[in-house]
């Protein structure tokens, strides 16, 4: 069967560009780039599903090949939806864990010391290498202890009611689980705004289903999120905000494009933090900052690049006092969501990285600020820096 | 000059004339070949690829349909590589007349044709893309069948079994001893040498210049051209044959042709003296695009990759003028019969699916006239590359490390000879047409064993050239490698390549709009602008750098 | 989001364009949904090379005199042939900041080596391509090699050899054939035989592979003064990795431009985007625009695909988004659109004029020569015939030339990137 929606493969004229420009391709020669992977082939598994290359699955849906197609090829959603239309589904554990983050989330926060304990031995490490292929090298996230929601619902739902204008806060896995620092930040700095924040039901936006074939639970999450989303903004003014920049590519672009959804109602509404902190100031909503002198090197998440907002988290971050802004090259951090996670693409995902760890050590920076919580993961693992989000270097200036 | 002595002489590389090497080489008859330009350069390679169930032909040429439907069960026996059995469907759409779904059913069943009637809900499970307003829908046996690697590897199989043959090269002269026969004079040219060869038996297998070859021994046999133009798609965008069940009329077939999909056909009558250069008029072009929507709507969202025409060979034996109206029949004339001329033989008409039943026919006929009593056995013998029935799962084992879709293509293309082609060397699985993954070995094995002399035949054999880019990269590479392996020298190598990009060309011009015209730029940008390819021949600037 | 200055497309016109904006102060914007035209490049910036007969221009300033006048509807004719010295000469400024070497022949063109061994005039090249002690060595008739990696397919010294040999400049000029092999990567998941230019570039990049291919060079150029390879000897580090080889190997080495993606023309890429960042100026990568608002005749925001509603507003804008190619235009099967504003384009009918008969037909094709309709000042018309003055329309969108048959593309590109970047500043200044 041909299913022809995303026929954007029809444009490419071999032109070889987004080739030079995929991380992945640089490093391995088992990937052979973009635009095989993508259009080239994807005409001969129209013709025959059998003639699917393994090698697909290097592709860490960076994005980073779309961005520089002359020819708008859709090339990364290409390569996503042949990896979950044609491969054949085998059940792994590790890659059931590692994608469903919020059913993991929700276990885990319980018993936040153990499992933070646990997946720091080098035995268990040892275990989930041999037995979940899962790379001992690398570090686990550690886990919040509760989930933000019910940290908001006891200490800051209330006071949110006092303020005139509000916007919603899809909080996403990572804050509810993992950090809860940063939803906090984020509270703060709007509550500086003057703007108060609800949070509205959610389920995980589906980047790390979606890199796992879990195709159908995407959608289902998908699905929920946008009628939950769509209450939040009846209202023409409302606004939605994320503080990941990949629940915002997803919640934005992946539904659309991979899952086929319709997310027009909340396209326009939501968007990543930074772009609605930009159009506030833009609009004269700017109150006064301190200094926080840091030295601090930026590094642009693909998904961030892909949207185009880079340029929003770079202006607001140019107002604040204090801080040295040093701007890295963009390059791809390697660990794209669950991908560094794997055994059998550590190497990679490290080598993809290595470029990007390099010129961090050569800044020497106090701290590394990026927008994407699997960014942070990768660079606190690969360098000794500890990285913040914007949002957290806001709240440092707006402290009062 | 250089003198050669055969049996049977064969005039024309096309389906039917290498069909006939063949069948002569099986039954131990020595024979040679004599095509003026590239094996399947005819008609042959410029017709829609469609393995006819016969259902085209039920109501209206009872007796091609049932030869169609008895070819179409041998074929997929043995040219398993050559052919893909997809299936195909008869549906009508809302403005066709719905009396004829019920005519075709009872005709097929006549013929012996399976026709099944489905429902529109099944149609459009086998075929998506298809106009889910249709009325109807039925099922028959068709398939596609490709003409290239048919022609090419009957080829290889008489050319291992003995036979020769010379592409490039023109039968310029028909040579007569008195009333018979006795060899042609030849034109090589590529060497540009002349030589003749003689036999017994000469076969004018010429398809519609068979009209010129005949007039070359002297015996009139007047043919009337009618054009057919096609239009081909990007990428396959059906996975069966889809027809329109109507009368049989312009654009109603699209066939899925290896990773494309052809839009057919029109008709159109032409002047003899036109069958050389065939021109595509833009309102051709329409007619088949806007036809080929109403069947797969999706079409008109898809990029054209080419146009081509051919021309049908139809043989003035009633006094007929449409092209359509009269049977496709197959012509068998003894010249000795017909017109006294002893060891002549005239093939031609049918059909591309009905070659082998057509060089069964001419070899029955020339092995009378040799006193030859052998049977004809291409009804049994697989063609080279079809002795196993295919399966990709074991190949791509076997070549673990060659990436599946270079595997599979290659397999695709030559069957079981897939292990003579691909090794697990590094060099040997490089790509040289990346659209439709044709490497270095594959070229190679080409070059040295399909009687390639250029690029454009190396097309033929190959694909290289024929996916989206239409030669954009590998073009150049390919010339490369001609003289790289030296098989052609620095010089011959950049002349194949403008012919190549001109032969390319000619297909893109008529349909040069959208991601086409783009690409066209490209290309155009690339072996102009940037490597001066139309200055080669400039003479040399005076002043210094 | 307001800039002084809005460019849509980010190839070399819109780069040239940006970086003089912001060099002057305006607040500039450039958003480009790809890559453009300069990956493909040749590298070296054509002026014009050819006259309508295509007979080569030497002296390509006094040939614009004289060839302005004539067809005034000519980008040059519109900048002036004063601004397309002034815009050249202006680049080259741009190039030195970022340390990239531009060579030019005086007012003269030069030649470059093509590669199927062709000579083109061009007016500026990067030093692995023209320099005094290239031309000396030309003039000397050194020895040359043609170097090449082994199994390398992208490409082929035999073909350009047997060309160049054939040009009456080269007839007395030994020029012998060499193998390189790629330096062991320990990488054996490597096809080498799969590279492209990029790949090979990248090697030359990592200054530790440098000793042994200069090794290699030594002992495959033999007695040849002059080393011509494909253009694939950095990219990052190119500059100073070129310069190493010639002098662990005593030779000249010359790059050849060959198959995409053209590893000379992304240095270029690579530079003039880096300028522009420098300045201060904001680069958006991979959205495209989509149409925008007028309001009493002049533009007052566009919109783009990322972006959704939100209005990005500007004093000027500039659209150099190309041709056909880049998708500055769009053509089916009817006819040929400016796809953004539907602004009015300069093109023939019916589709079977588009072309010529032959592919490389030495007349080019009309296809090329197609475009948006400006005034001198390269406002677009609007649908009633009116220019509106705040659109300012560069490179290769633009009508009345044929950059390959010319050989002006770059120029083209640069010049008229220029002079709508000095309307602007005068108007916001
Ligand atoms: C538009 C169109 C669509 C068609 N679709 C189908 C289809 O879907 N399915 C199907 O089965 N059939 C189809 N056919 C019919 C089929 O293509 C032909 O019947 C078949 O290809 C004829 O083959 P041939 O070998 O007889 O002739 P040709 O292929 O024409 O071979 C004749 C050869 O003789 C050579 N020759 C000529 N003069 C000389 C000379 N002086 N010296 C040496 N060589 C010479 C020519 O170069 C040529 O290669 C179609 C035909 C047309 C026109
Ligand atoms: C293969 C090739 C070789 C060449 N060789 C040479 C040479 O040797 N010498 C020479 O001087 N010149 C050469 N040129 C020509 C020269 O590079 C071009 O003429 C020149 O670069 C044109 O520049 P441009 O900025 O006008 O357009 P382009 O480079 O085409 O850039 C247009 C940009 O606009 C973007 N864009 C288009 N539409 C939109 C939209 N709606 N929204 C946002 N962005 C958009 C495109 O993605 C693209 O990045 C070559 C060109 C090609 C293609
Ligand atoms: S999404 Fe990233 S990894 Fe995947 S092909 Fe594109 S550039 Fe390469
Ligand atoms: S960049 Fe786009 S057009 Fe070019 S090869 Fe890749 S997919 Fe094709």
């Amino acid at each position: 069967m041909i299913d022809l929606e995303n026929i954007s493969f029809d444009h490419c004229i071999k032109c070889t560009v987004c080739t030079i420009y995929c991380p992945v391709a640089r490093v391995t020669h088992h990937f052979p780039g973009p635009k095989q992977s993508g259009p080239d082939t994807e005409r001969l598994r129209i013709k025959n599903p059998e003639l699917l290359d393994d090698s697909l699955r290097y592709c860490t849906n960076c994005k980073r090949c779309e961005i520089a197609c002359p020819s708008n090829v859709k090339i990364a959603d290409i390569i996503q939806s042949s990896k979950w239309k044609y491969f054949k589904k085998k059940f792994r554990i590790r890659d059931y864990f590692l994608s469903h983050t919020d059913l993991m989330g929700s276990v885990a926060v319980n018993y936040a010391t153990l499992v933070n304990f646990f997946t720091g031995l080098p035995p268990v490490k040892f275990l989930l290498d041999a037995v979940f292929l899962i790379p001992s090298k690398r570090t686990f996230p550690k886990y919040a202890r509760g989930t933000f929601r019910k940290w908001f619902r006891k200490y800051a739902q209330k006071k949110q009611a006092a303020f005139g204008t509000r916007v919603t806060y899809f909080h996403g896995c990572f804050v509810n689980y993992n950090d809860h620092s940063l939803g906090k930040d984020l509270v703060t700095v709007l509550n500086a705004m003057n703007i108060g924040v609800d949070i509205t039901r959610e389920r995980c936006c589906g980047v790390p289903l979606i890199a796992n074939g879990y195709i159908g639970k995407a959608r289902k999450n998908a699905r929920y999120n946008i009628a939950s989303l769509q209450k939040a903004v009846v209202d023409p003014g409302s606004r939605i905000v994320t503080t990941s920049s990949s629940c915002a590519f997803a919640l934005k672009y992946e539904y659309a494009n991979l899952l086929e959804m319709d997310n027009s109602s909340i396209f326009n509404q939501l968007n990543y933090i930074t772009r609605f902190i930009y159009d506030q100031f833009q609009a004269g909503n700017a109150p006064p900052m301190k200094p926080v002198t840091i030295r601090a090197a930026y590094h642009s998440p693909c998904h961030l690049e892909r949207m185009g907002g880079v340029i929003h988290t770079i202006d607001v971050l140019r107002r604040v006092p204090g801080l040295e802004l040093q701007i890295l090259h963009s390059e791809c951090c390697g660990i794209a969501g669950t991908y560094g996670f794997k055994k059998e693409y550590y190497d990679v995902s490290q080598k993809v990285g290595g470029a990007l760890f390099k010129r961090i050590e050569r800044v020497r920076p106090d701290f590394v600020i990026t927008d994407c919580e699997t960014c942070k993961w990768q660079i606190e693992m690969s360098t000794p820096y500890k990285v913040l989000h914007p949002v957290n270097i806001l709240a440092r200036a707006f402290e009062r | 000059m250089k003198r050669i002595e055969t049996d049977v002489i064969i005039i024309g590389g096309g389906a039917t004339g290498c069909g006939t090497l063949r069948d002569l080489a099986l039954r131990g008859i020595k024979a040679v070949l004599i095509e003026k330009n590239d094996i399947a350069s005819g008609t042959t390679g410029r017709n829609h690829g469609l393995l006819h169930s016969g259902a085209r032909y039920a109501v209206n040429d009872l007796e091609s349909a049932m030869e169609c439907i008895a070819e179409n069960r041998i074929l997929k026996k043995i040219a398993r590589h050559c052919i893909e059995d997809t299936g195909g469907l008869f549906v009508t759409l809302p403005e066709d007349d719905p009396g004829y779904h019920q005519k075709l059913v009872e005709h097929c069943r006549y013929a012996r044709i399976d026709c099944e009637e489905i429902s529109i809900g099944k149609a459009l499970r086998i075929e998506p893309n298809l106009n889910p307003a249709a009325l109807s829908a039925l099922r028959v046996p068709d398939g596609t069948i490709d003409p290239f690697r048919l022609v090419s590897s009957n080829v290889l199989d008489a050319q291992e079994r003995g036979a020769r043959i010379f592409t490039h090269t023109f039968v310029t002269a028909v040579i007569q001893e008195g009333s018979r026969v006795t060899g042609v004079r030849c034109h090589d040219t590529g060497t540009r040498e002349d030589f003749e060869v003689y036999g017994q038996v000469v076969i004018n297998a010429s398809g519609v210049w068979g009209q010129r070859i005949c007039a070359l021994a002297g015996v009139e046999l007047k043919m009337f051209p009618s054009k057919g133009a096609m239009v081909i798609i990007d990428y396959r965008i059906n996975n069966v044959v889809v027809n329109r069940c109507r009368v049989p009329s312009d654009g109603d077939i699209i066939v899925p042709g290896d990773t494309v999909s052809l839009i057919g056909t029109t008709s159109k009558k032409i002047d003899y003296s036109q069958i050389e250069e065939l021109s595509i008029d833009d309102s051709e072009i329409e007619v088949l695009l806007a036809d080929g929507e109403k069947l797969i709507p999706n079409i008109s969202r898809t990029r054209v990759l080419r146009a081509y025409s051919g021309v049908r060979p139809l043989i003035a034996v009633s006094g007929d003028v449409d092209g359509r109206e009269i049977s496709r029949g197959i012509v068998l004339i003894d010249h000795a019969a017909r017109d006294g001329v002893e060891g002549f033989i005239t093939i031609a008409g049918g059909k591309l699916m009905t070659y082998r039943l057509m060089a069964q026919m001419t070899t029955d006929l020339a092995c009378k006239k040799l006193d030859s009593s052998r049977k004809c056995s291409t009804h049994r013998e697989p063609l080279p590359g079809s002795e196993l029935k295919s399966m990709p799962g074991k190949h791509i084992k076997f070549f673990s490390g060659i990436p599946q879709s270079v595997v599979g293509s290659t397999l695709y293309r030559h069957g079981e000879r897939v292990r003579q082609i691909l090794s697990l060397s590094k060099r040997n699985y490089a790509l040289i047409c990346e659209c439709e993954m044709v490497c270095e070995g594959e070229v190679e094995y080409a070059i040295r064993h399909l009687n390639v002399k250029d690029l454009v035949d190396l097309r033929r054999r190959t694909r290289i050239g024929m996916g989206p880019c239409q030669g954009e990269l590998c073009s150049y590479r390919a010339a490369g490698l001609f003289a790289r392996l030296n098989v052609a020298t620095s010089a011959e190598s950049n002349g194949m390549l403008v012919d190549f990009l001109e032969e390319r060309w000619k297909g893109m011009k008529p349909i040069l709009w959208g991601d086409g015209l783009r690409e066209a730029e490209f290309t155009h940008w690339i072996y102009q602008g940037l490597f001066g390819l139309g200055d080669v021949n400039l003479p040399g600037e005076e002043e210094s750098l | 989001m307001n800039y002084d200055c809005l460019i849509v497309g980010g190839g070399f016109s819109g780069l040239t364009c940006g970086i003089r904006c912001q060099g002057a102060g305006l607040s500039t914007a450039i958003i480009s949904a790809g890559m453009s035209a300069l990956h493909f490049s040749s590298g070296s910036i054509d002026l014009v090379g050819y006259d309508h007969e295509r007979k080569i221009v030497y002296r390509p300033f006094e040939y614009l005199e004289k060839f302005t006048g004539a067809a005034p509807d000519h980008p040059y004719a519109h900048c002036g042939v004063e601004t397309v010295r002034e815009s050249l000469f202006f680049l080259k400024d741009v190039l030195a900041a970022e340390e990239m070497e531009i060579h030019n022949n005086g007012d003269e063109n030069h030649f470059h080596v093509t590669g199927m061994g062709t000579l083109k005039p061009t007016f500026f090249s990067q030093r692995s391509v023209f320099n005094s002690a290239i031309s000396q060595a030309f003039a000397r008739k050194a020895k040359i090699a043609v170097l090449n990696f082994e199994g390398y397919r992208d490409f082929y010294p035999e073909l350009a050899i047997t060309n160049l040999l054939n040009n009456s400049l080269f007839r007395d000029v030994e020029i012998s054939t060499g193998k390189l092999v790629f330096p062991d990567y320990g990488d054996p998941q490597k096809n080498p035989f799969e590279y492209r230019s990029i790949d090979v570039a990248r090697i030359f990049d990592t200054i530790q592979y440098l000793d042994e291919i200069a090794e290699q060079i030594k002992r495959e150029a033999g007695d040849a003064e002059f080393v011509a390879m494909p253009a694939f000897i950095g990219i990052q580090n190119y500059k100073k990795h070129h310069q190493i080889l010639q002098m662990l190997t005593g030779k000249l080495i010359y790059e050849i431009p060959a198959l995409p993606p053209s590893i000379l023309g992304m240095r270029l890429d690579d530079a003039l985007k880096s300028r522009f960042a420098e300045l201060g100026g904001v680069l958006i990568a991979g959205d495209m625009v989509k149409g925008g608002d007028f309001r009493g005749g002049l533009l007052d925001h566009v919109h783009t695909q990322n972006y959704g509603t939100a209005r990005l507003r500007a004093k000027a804008f500039v659209l150099s988004t190309g041709s056909f190619f880049s998708g500055g235009l769009v053509s089916d099967a009817r006819g040929i659109r400016e796809p953004i504003f539907d602004l009015r384009v300069s093109a023939t009918s019916p589709r079977s004029t588009w072309h010529s008969p032959q592919f490389l037909d030495r007349k080019g094709h009309p296809f090329l020569e197609f475009g948006v309709e400006t005034n001198g000042r390269l406002n677009p018309l609007d649908a009633g015939g009116n220019p509106v003055e705040n659109i300012f329309c560069t490179g290769a969108l633009l009508p009345h030339y044929n950059p390959i048959r010319e050989g002006s593309g770059g120029g083209v590109a640069v010049a008229t990137g220029f002079h709508a970047a000095n309307q602007i500043i005068k108007a916001c200044g």
